[in-house]
């Protein structure tokens, strides 16, 4: 079995469908199955692939508040260091360190660090940027950017099995399974 | 999820029915006993219904400002071509309808301005600072642009609610049409009208006081609460078993987005006013708020940021509050009495330079409240709640935030 189960340089197994309803319901099988390393290709969004493959909320808001809160504070820390420390200059007998004057700031780099936080956290929770992706080196996948519907179950999945989940995966109603390589050279 | 049933209108009750004379009957009793009452407290205060005339701007700018909310939502969906808000669309156009009845409630405004506005008193003539502004702020005048504006907001909503209403009779697409053509023109018209009207009504109340940006203000707080009482108002429905199925979740999340959006706008602008003055610190623009920051008024100031802006904006920020039906439904209910106690904050500390509150204030709230209440019930009554026949009814339905 454990030779079944960590074959080197096997990245996954890959299906193809044809239609977005079978790609649905097929998803949704494979949720049941309880996997959990595994993905749909689609050239287009699929309302309610979401709820089909049992994906959960995003972490995305609380690294964007993080971010917000770090830009909030910078922004008054900053001020008040420039204004009412380093270099103390009174204004039109404004306080050195008066909480109106310093809003617009805050509120700018709330943004900001939010924006960037978004982003980048984005990019993280994507596991990006890559240079590559094993499945770009799959041919038949070249057309996930144009009609064709993939199911992607990765080998690293707790799950998985070899002739099991190619079997299962078979059973799902879409094309020959087909195994994609870690990398392409093999 | 994508298979899953779509509703349609048989699932659920779309007209009020008995419910409409009943909440007809109650509004109405409720608005006339709440007016006779304020005007007996009023003449008992025995200041020739001076108090009387700030405590009727509070609560009459209040219901104005939610009714003119819906009269720009309107516009704004037919620009945009929405099509989520379709199911609970007649829902607005009832409240933007409801402005001729506002008029009528506009009436004792003018004739108390000279009560309650200082350019309009008797003893106003002599003071330099409102010489040059005279031409602007008389009384006749003052009368004058009142008409126009009812007049024009009348002509719009009467516009959206006529067509809708057709519509609903024929299916016939022309009216959709129509009234996309028609909204970036009555956007225009609305812009104009409701700027200068928060200027008139609310900003004038201190005629040396002046903000550019005060109409923004104004409109934006109403918008507030109109987002509020709209979410009121469908969840009020739904207890009776009204729109169940038609307006789902993915609608009320979209209430709260919009509540928590105009929350924050609403504060950008208040806040856009305070700074400019507080910066330059020039007399007559810093007296306003000098007067709402000293004694009682600063209290009830500290009040207005925290809640109309501060709590409800860290209590909406979650997905999970604005889908989650009793949370949303706290804010909503939360959000229209901050945005009360705004105008409140607004209006009274020129009638009184220390804090009050009079049993009148709330009286007259229930008075102009009832009063509107009982008229977009009586509008909807005999009417389906839903525009049956708009072309985009069916996305309506089926919609889902992404």
């Amino acid at each position: 079995m454990a030779a079944d189960t960590q074959i080197s340089g096997l990245y996954g197994l890959l299906t193809e469908f044809e239609s977005p309803s079978v790609l649905v319901q097929a998803a949704a099988q494979v949720r049941d199955a309880g996997y959990r390393n595994w993905d749909v290709h689609t050239p287009f969004p699929i309302h309610g692939m979401d709820e089909a493959m049992g994906i959960r909320g995003t972490q995305l808001p609380f690294v964007v508040l993080a971010g917000g809160l770090i830009g909030l504070g910078l922004a008054t820390l900053m001020q008040w260091w420039m204004n009412a420390v380093d270099y103390p200059f009174v204004i039109s007998g404004k306080p050195l360190f008066g909480i109106p004057a310093n809003i617009p700031v805050m509120f700018e780099l709330t943004v900001l660090f939010s924006a960037f936080a978004a982003f980048f956290g984005m990019w993280g929770l994507n596991g990006m940027p890559k240079w590559h992706h094993p499945l770009f080196a799959n041919r038949r996948f070249l057309r996930a950017t144009q009609d064709r519907f993939f199911i992607v179950i990765e080998a690293r999945d707790p799950r998985f099995r070899l002739h099991e989940t190619s079997a299962f995966l078979a059973s799902l109603g879409g094309s020959e399974v087909e195994e994609v390589k870690e990398s392409a050279e093999d | 999820m994508a298979h899953h049933h779509v509703p349609s209108l048989e699932d659920t009750k779309t007209t009020l029915d008995g419910l409409g004379g009943k909440v007809f009957a109650v509004s109405a009793a409720v608005g006339v006993i709440g007016l006779v009452v304020s005007i007996g407290l009023g003449l008992a205060e025995g200041d020739d219904l001076r108090h009387f005339g700030y405590s009727y701007l509070v609560n009459f700018a209040f219901f104005l400002a939610i009714a003119l909310g819906a009269l720009f939502f309107l516009p704004i969906q037919y620009v945009t071509k929405a099509s989520w808000i379709i199911v609970v669309r007649r829902l607005v156009e009832v409240m933007a309808a409801s402005l001729p009845v506002l008029a009528l409630l506009a009436v004792p405004v003018v004739v108390l301005a000279g009560r309650i506005y200082g350019w309009a008193a008797p003893e106003a003539g002599s003071d330099p600072l409102l010489a040059h502004k005279v031409a602007f702020l008389s009384p006749r005048w003052f009368t004058i642009r009142w008409a126009i504006y009812f007049g024009l907001w009348t002509w719009l909503s009467f516009t959206f609610w006529r067509r809708s209403l057709a519509q609903d009779a024929t299916g016939d697409l022309r009216h959709t049409h129509k009234l996309e053509n028609f909204s970036g023109f009555a956007l225009l018209v609305y812009a104009l009208s409701v700027s200068l009207a928060g200027m008139d009504l609310l900003m004038s109340v201190d005629y040396i006081w002046f903000s550019t940006i005060f109409g923004v203000y104004f409109w934006a707080g109403g918008l507030v609460s109109f987002f509020a009482v709209l979410t009121l108002v469908t969840m009020g429905l739904q207890k009776t078993g009204r729109l169940t199925h038609i307006v789902s979740p993915e609608h009320f999340h979209d209430y709260g987005k919009l509540m928590f959006a105009f929350t924050f706008f609403w504060a950008y602008i208040a806040f856009s006013q305070y700074m400019l003055y507080w910066y330059a610190n020039i007399p007559e623009e810093t007296g306003w708020y000098l007067l709402r920051s000293g004694q009682g008024w600063g209290k009830v100031g500290m009040v207005v940021l925290f809640a109309a802006f501060l709590l409800p904006f860290a209590g909406l920020i979650s997905r999970y509050a604005k889908r989650n039906r009793k949370m949303l439904a706290f804010w909503a209910a939360w959000i229209v009495v901050a945005q009360w106690i705004n105008l409140y904050w607004v209006v009274m500390p020129e009638y009184s330079h220390d804090f009050v509150f009079s049993p009148m204030d709330v009286t007259l709230f229930f008075g102009i409240g009832g009063t509107w209440l009982a008229a977009i019930t009586r509008l909807a009554m005999g009417r389906s709640l839903v525009p049956m026949k708009d072309p985009r009814l069916d996305d309506s339905l089926r919609f889902e935030n992404a």
